[in-house]
């Protein structure tokens, strides 16, 4: 599973008011199975963010032991570090840009293959879901070697370009089947009303579209946020690195610091975790791609 | 202490790039057009090494008014880095360099700088030719040496003297009973971090360089032709050598430098007594103990000698670090290398960083114990080799140091690790 | 990839190239509005597959002709070598074993991530307290950044790491390993990790599939007297179908590439000696780390036409009935 994990729309959509819980409430077996699924899924990730609060000392002596006292100083000093915002703002300017992009390219391109037709389109449905198949790995000389040509290497938009473009595939496969599903009556309606194909994109289709686009947008975040490979080969210049790298920088430059290492990583989870937090519920209502006719 | 030493290099470039191809790819990496500002990249990232070349850039940029932007890249990271670099032509203007193979590759990319007619007299007086030759590539020089970091034991005094080890082992089998004798008192006898792959080849290295005839290594980096039966017998004495279980437990994943769990740091904090390593390893060292001060019982010996073999038995192998210069670098640039020779700075360099400085006017300033046997053993090698990742270069040097690992897991056998090398010689 | 039940009846059974599932508006066609129209989807896809071939199409292209030539990076390749690249590589048992491992983790993820995301999409689906929260706790793993997972699993699989020593601790000091470096035991490792990662996601799909099962069914089910689990079995894993065999697909395509897990927990060396190296990391270490640049383009194009044949063959197999074809090019048709 590469970066590029992708999630596509093909769940089955049947009208449903909303989501419903199941019936048939929760008996004592279910808060079981559910406390240790939580432990098993967050535990590790605990075990970072506590550690950032003990000292080497600590955690040399007893590696799964429990801060004692708790120190604050590691996140403080991470906190403090212009190295670490500064990664955090190229990730943002980065993950923005790429998310816009990403959606707003991807939209277009799907509308045209979802509801126009005409000659080559299955080709350019097949061009785009090819892309699939291509991880950033699999290009990465070539890639370096034109992003360098066109003077985009160590710049931001050496990275937010390729993203963007390897974006494109799981947002299209994502849209289509939800601007396919757009009624036609409505379009039928617009163009009565003298609205053109395109005025019909702006006015009816982008708002209908809203979940399926919130979907690919926050898994274009997503990955974009926790993209690696592309950044090491792309940035060299520290001002300029991701947070990804920013940890793996922070990691050997202060390799003897293992508690502040800790910190600096949880630090830099928090952005991502909010972020989908807020747009959980979202994801899977858009996945559902329950289109409100 | 002229030391006048023979360094066994042969850096002979394959050049096929044609040097008009390699200059379409122009811009000076990061570097102003009009020279008053460049780009360094060095392998720094921690501690005095850092600040060391912060406070050179200050006094340069005051002496000359050039400003040099410095980047520290994590060791690990920096051939690839260079590697990415030099296919793009979008180099820094000043770089590590570690010689050998890795610098001809890059040299025949058409990427470095000739400083052949660019070395002030006085670095040349203060160097002699001596520590140029890794850095030469037919018959023209390419870098610009500041440090010699040969290979060697690095040991824990006092673990030795628990185990009731008097003398420094200077035989396999006297090591071999020192290993016996720290085992039973529960330390780790070496530290290893096979992690980075390069620390568990040194080990090969080792060995080839007591099987190998001083002509057989010499010819290697332009034949690399393994069929001389020394680099299997090399392969079969690690292989022995390995049985005895010498290493630390989980030398597979362990680190070389980086963190207290990292080979050099189970040195630091008296959980292993031994590391064989390069000249640098007294500074990491220093750097991972519990209170980041030098480790106060840190001892160092040579090599010790195997019964049979065709090499010298005082024969070493070593490194030397230097820094090079783009071929569309600023005139600065080689000022920075002439500036950064001066003994001043060179001592101050073997200070920063517990490494003996590759200038003989700062050799003299050593004072340091552990520098000082180890330039002792160095002045006292019938010949030096450079590391044969070096001098083979990045491709079958790599390959070598997979398969060194491969077989110190139980994945590989003497023959695959020479089979290896050969396949690998011939991708490239 | 679905329309809802309105199209599903136009759109069944169509394939072929072209035919869209929606008729061109009504207007009077004339040479003019198709002049309009191609100018319309000019300037709306124009600028998607613009950027689209210069990054993807147009690099991957690029490797394809490198692979032909032995050549270290700089300069134009001129050492034209045909296909002996592709030869060593087929020829190096290295590679072979790292498909193997790609291979045995496509199955494994599969096998392990299946079943379980299946159960838990189902578990999260109850009434229950904390539900919104639960849900977002087990995302947590899938939305945190590799480089932050391999770090972090790092230290803690270490010998002297936190595992272990919360082993020791529970009294349960003998099975304390070399959670990374064991030859035997490593893959398992990886697979775990991997599976704790990337489960979420396959989570949320899970859950997006059984949302759209409409609840009378189990009303139904439930009046004749169906169990939880009889109505499970016959209700929900059946209409679950097109939703298992999306996610079964993009994880085989992820398994195949995966890279950065490995490439941070191993480091670049040992993961082949472990035995979790995988195609990517081959291609990485043998090709850029040695500087042979043709040679790891080769490698790039083999990993590229392994996974499309795979992806080709589930097509046929699996998604043929539900899908489009991603690569097929089968715009997204498909039977409810």
């Amino acid at each position: 599973m590469t970066s590029t994990s992708v999630a596509i729309g093909a769940v089955g959509t049947r009208r449903r008011r909303s989501s419903r819980a199941r019936t048939g409430g929760a008996s004592g077996w279910v808060y079981l199975m559910a406390t240790i699924l939580v432990a098993v899924c967050i535990g590790p990730v605990l075990y970072v963010i506590i550690g950032g609060f003990r000292t080497n000392a600590q955690i040399t002596l007893d590696p799964s032991g429990f801060p004692t006292p708790w120190v604050f100083e590691n996140y403080g000093g991470v906190l403090v570090s212009s190295e670490f915002w500064v990664a955090m703002g190229n990730s943002t300017i980065s993950a923005v840009a790429t998310t816009v992009g990403a959606v707003t390219l991807g939209v277009m391109a799907s509308y045209v293959i979802a509801r126009y037709d005409f000659f080559g389109k299955g080709a350019m449905y097949s061009l785009f879901a090819a892309g699939l198949m291509f991880p950033a790995t699999v290009a990465i000389t070539p890639l370096y070697l034109l992003i360098r040509n066109l003077g985009l290497v160590n710049s931001l938009w050496g990275i937010i370009l390729p993203q963007i473009a390897f974006a494109l595939p799981t947002t299209i496969i994502i849209l289509v089947p939800f601007l396919r599903a757009i009624p036609r009556e409505l379009e039928e309606a617009a163009s009565i009303d003298g609205t053109g194909r395109l005025g019909f994109f702006w006015r009816m289709v982008i708002p209908l579209s809203l979940p399926g686009v919130i979907t690919v947008g926050i898994l274009a975040f997503v990955t974009t946020w926790n993209g690696y490979i592309l950044p090491l080969f792309i940035l060299s210049d520290p001002g300029l690195f991701t947070l990804p790298l920013g940890v793996q920088n922070f990691a050997s430059q202060y390799s003897v610091d293992t508690a502040r290492v800790l910190a600096y990583t949880s630090l830099s989870m928090v952005p991502a975790l909010i972020f989908f937090s807020l747009f959980e519920k979202r994801i899977v209502g858009g996945l559902t791609g329950a289109v409100k006719g | 202490m002229n030391v006048r030493k023979k360094w066994v290099v042969a850096a002979a470039t394959v050049a096929t790039a044609s040097l008009a191809l390699a200059g379409c790819a122009g811009g000076s990496g990061g570097g102003d057009e009009d020279g008053t500002s460049m780009e360094m990249w060095h392998n720094s990232t921690t501690g005095d090494g850092k600040e060391y070349w912060d406070e050179v850039a200050a006094a340069f940029e005051e002496e000359t008014g050039v400003s040099v932007k410095m980047t520290s890249i994590q060791n690990e990271d920096m051939d690839g880095k260079l590697q990415t670099a030099t296919n793009s032509g979008d180099m820094p203007d000043l770089f590590m360099a570690r010689g050998g193979g890795k610098l001809a590759d890059i040299v025949a990319a058409g990427v470095v700088k000739d400083i052949t007619g660019l070395i002030d007299d006085e670095t040349n007086e203060a160097y002699g030719e001596t520590p140029f030759a890794p850095f030469t590539v037919d018959d023209a020089i390419y870098g610009m040496p500041v440090a010699v970091l040969p290979q060697g034991m690095f040991y824990s005094e006092d673990l030795f003297a628990d185990a009731g080890i008097s003398e420094p082992p200077t035989t396999f089998d006297e090591l071999g009973d020192a290993i016996s004798a720290l085992k039973d008192t529960d330390v780790e006898p070496i530290a290893l971090g096979a992690k980075a792959a390069w620390p568990a080849a040194h080990w090969y290295y080792a060995f080839a360089l007591r099987a190998c005839s001083e002509e057989t290594i010499q010819d290697i980096a332009s034949t690399l032709d393994f069929s001389s039966g020394c680099w299997l017998s090399a392969a079969e004495d690690l292989e022995e050598f390995a049985a005895t279980e010498p290493f630390n437990k989980g030398f597979l994943t362990t680190d070389a430098q980086e963190g207290a769990g990292s080979s050099a740091g189970l040195v630091a904090n008296h959980q292993a007594a031994m590391e064989l390593m390069g000249g640098w390893n007294a500074g990491v060292i220093g750097s991972l103990t519990p209170d980041g001060e030098p480790l106060a019982d840190l001892g160092w010996f040579p090599l010790p000698a195997t019964s049979g073999g065709e090499g010298a038995p005082t024969a070493m192998m070593g490194g030397v670090d230097g820094y090079a210069c783009s071929v569309d670098s600023p005139d600065a640039c080689e000022e920075f290398l002439n500036f950064i020779a001066q003994a001043e700075w060179q001592e101050k360099y073997a200070d920063a960083f517990d490494a003996i400085p590759a200038s003989l006017d700062a050799q003299g300033a050593v004072e340091d114990p552990v520098l000082t046997e180890m330039m002792a053993a160095y002045n006292d090698a019938e010949y030096i080799v450079l590391w044969l990742d070096t001098l083979l270069g990045q491709n079958v040097g790599n390959a070598l140091n997979t398969a060194v690992v491969d077989m110190l897991a139980g994945g590989g056998t003497p023959e695959s690790l020479v089979e290896t090398a050969t396949n690998a010689a011939a991708r490239g | 990839m679905t329309s809802p039940a309105t199209y599903a009846a136009r759109t069944a059974g169509e394939r072929g190239t072209g035919g869209g599932a929606n008729a061109p508006s009504p207007a009077p066609r004339k040479a003019r509005a198709d002049w309009r129209k191609r100018g319309e989807i000019a300037l709306l896809a124009g600028p998607g597959i613009l950027i689209f071939v210069t990054f993807v199409i147009f690099p991957v292209l690029m490797a394809a002709f490198y692979g032909f030539f032995r050549w270290k990076g700089f300069g134009f390749p001129e050492d034209f070598v045909g296909l002996d690249n592709y030869v060593m590589i087929l020829q190096d048992p290295t590679f072979r074993e790292a498909v193997m491992h790609n291979m045995f983790i496509v199955v494994a993820s599969l096998i392990l991530q299946g079943p379980l995301a299946i159960l838990f999409a189902l578990l999260m689906n109850q009434k229950m307290r904390g539900r919104g929260l639960i849900r977002v706790l087990i995302f947590v793993p899938y939305v945190i950044s590799e480089v932050v997972v391999g770090t972090g699993w790092s230290l803690m699989l270490q010998d002297v790491g936190a595992v272990n020593s919360f082993l020791e601790k529970v009294g349960l000091g003998a099975w304390q390993q070399s959670w990374i470096s064991e030859p035997g035991i490593a893959m398992g490792t990886l697979m775990f990790i991997i599976s704790w990662k990337y489960i979420g996601f396959a989570v949320i799909l899970m859950l997006a599939g059984l949302q759209s099962i409409p609840e009378e069914l189990y009303e139904a089910a439930a009046i004749d007297g169906a169990t939880f689990w009889q109505s499970q079995w016959h209700i929900t894993l059946p209409l679950l179908g097109p939703t298992i065999r999306i996610w079964a697909f993009l994880s085989m395509i992820g398994s195949l590439q995966l890279f950065d897990l490995v490439n941070i927990i191993w480091g670049q060396y040992i993961a082949a000696t472990a035995g979790t190296s995988t195609m990517a990391t081959y291609m990485y270490q043998n090709g850029h780390l040695a500087g042979n640049y043709g040679f790891g383009n080769a490698v790039a194009v083999l990993l590229f036409l392994i996974s499309l044949i795979i992806a080709l063959t589930y097509q046929r197999i699996a998604l043929r009935r539900d899908t489009a074809g991603a690569v097929t090019g089968d715009s997204g048709r498909k039977k409810s």
